[in-house]
């Protein structure tokens, strides 16, 4: 059964959202809780009015942190006349805000289409994301003597990466597109110090800045050796990092973009893979 | 005995550089084929080996070995290309350059001194 959590809402909320799906979900009211991990839920739903603002995009943050870079839907119910604008919402980590003055229909339309279940990767998909899960965990295995455990895959909607720094890899050629891994910012400087042999104290940001892309590069090209004569065979650019959580990729139009989760001691990091055949002009 | 790391990541330079160190010899930090380039025109005499990497901005690796074999005073410092770049098509390409060796990353820093053992005796 799809769980779902509510975090510091009103009676009049859990209500709603108890009226809105029966008993087809197990519903939790919740105090807010940085700390707990939020995987076993499908949804997670706050609600403007009661607290801070200030406070609310606080607790938006450490929620989407909390998911561990799971596809999770984070749902803001703002109350009625709540003008306050909803970008620095969906800033802090948040999916979508409804409004109560939204019909109840429309209301259980959204949340449903957000307890769909991902959908599956295609053969073709694995074609090309296999490699780069198995160059993943063989270069953190090598250069760093941790195992990265690979846990699961979706493709987001969203070109947002909500972790702390980031390293990308343009891939061009026959196939283009990129490979993107994402760190929250203290399991960054674990792995970091792992693969300089040296304790985290020592990790500074340039380390890590310069660490993350070169991670990136050893994975993507470990992954391209076992494209050699395939069509998804492709060139590397020199890896760039990109800090800040939030942050957006821009990918190739009409490529589909895989996320997947890998787990290291408890914490998670992501790998964004983007590749696409290129079509030849003329074809 | 100087040996040149030459690597755009300040990262795996320090971790090469480790190694080197850990072998009794001097490691030299290079940023990119131009840099090792400006060093040895400064100290090549006195350089046993080049640790070189591939993919680097400016004058990338391959480049840097190309102009190292044109020039008689650096064609003898023996190069060792340490690179992600792993595929046959590019090891031979390094090796008919002029590498004496490759390494492909990713490398434990056993597997990297071992190599530098091969080299330098």
């Amino acid at each position: 059964m799809n769980k779902i959590i509510l975090y510091d809402c009103s009676q009049e909320v859990t209500d709603m959202v108890n009226n809105l799906f029966g008993k087809k979900v197990a519903i939790e009211n919740s105090s807010f809780d940085a700390q707990r991990p939020l995987q076993e839920f499908r949804m997670v739903i706050v609600e403007t009015g009661s607290k801070k603002t200030e406070q609310l995009l606080q607790e938006i943050k450490a929620l989407r942190y909390a998911c561990n870079f799971r596809n999770i839907p984070i749902i803001v119910m703002k109350k009625k006349g709540d003008t306050y604008p909803n970008n620095p919402y969906l800033m802090a980590g948040a999916t979508e805000i409804l409004s109560w003055e939204a019909p109840p229909l429309a209301c259980r339309q959204i949340l449903q289409g957000y307890l769909i279940p991902n959908r599956k990767p295609l053969d073709q998909e694995m074609e090309y994301l296999t490699p780069f899960i198995d160059s993943t965990k063989h270069i953190l295995k090598t250069m760093t003597s941790m195992d990265a455990e690979y846990k699961e895959l979706y493709f987001p909607s969203d070109f947002r990466i909500f972790g702390d720094v980031s390293g990308i890899v343009g891939l061009s050629g026959k196939a283009e597109g990129n490979a993107v891994i994402t760190f929250c910012w203290d399991l960054a400087r674990k792995v970091i110090s792992h693969m300089m042999r040296v304790t985290e104290d020592q990790i500074n940001a340039e380390f890590i800045h310069d660490g993350v892309g070169e991670l990136i590069n050893m994975i993507s090209g470990f992954a391209k050796k076992s494209f050699v004569g395939k069509p998804y065979h492709f060139e590397l650019s020199i890896p760039t990092v990109v800090m800040g959580s939030g942050h957006q990729i821009g990918h190739p139009e009409e490529a589909s973009i895989a996320l997947l989760i890998f787990d290291v001691e408890k914490n998670s990091f992501a790998l964004q893979v983007c590749l696409k055949l290129k079509i030849e002009k003329g074809n | 005995m100087k040996v040149i790391v030459v690597d755009d990541s300040l990262v795996m330079r320090k971790i090469i550089v480790n190694v080197v160190e850990s072998l009794g010899y001097e490691g030299v930090h290079a940023t990119n084929g131009k840099n090792l380039l400006e060093i040895l025109e400064h100290c090549g005499g006195e350089v046993g080996l080049v640790l070189l990497d591939w993919n680097m901005p400016g004058i990338n690796g391959i480049e840097a070995l190309k102009t190292m074999q044109k020039d008689s005073r650096f064609r003898a410092i023996p190069v060792f290309m340490i690179s992600t770049e792993s595929e046959d098509a590019k090891v031979g390409e390094a090796l008919k350059t002029g590498a004496k060796g490759y390494l492909a990353k990713p490398f434990t820093p056993e597997e990297l001194a071992a190599k530098i053992k091969d080299i330098l005796g």
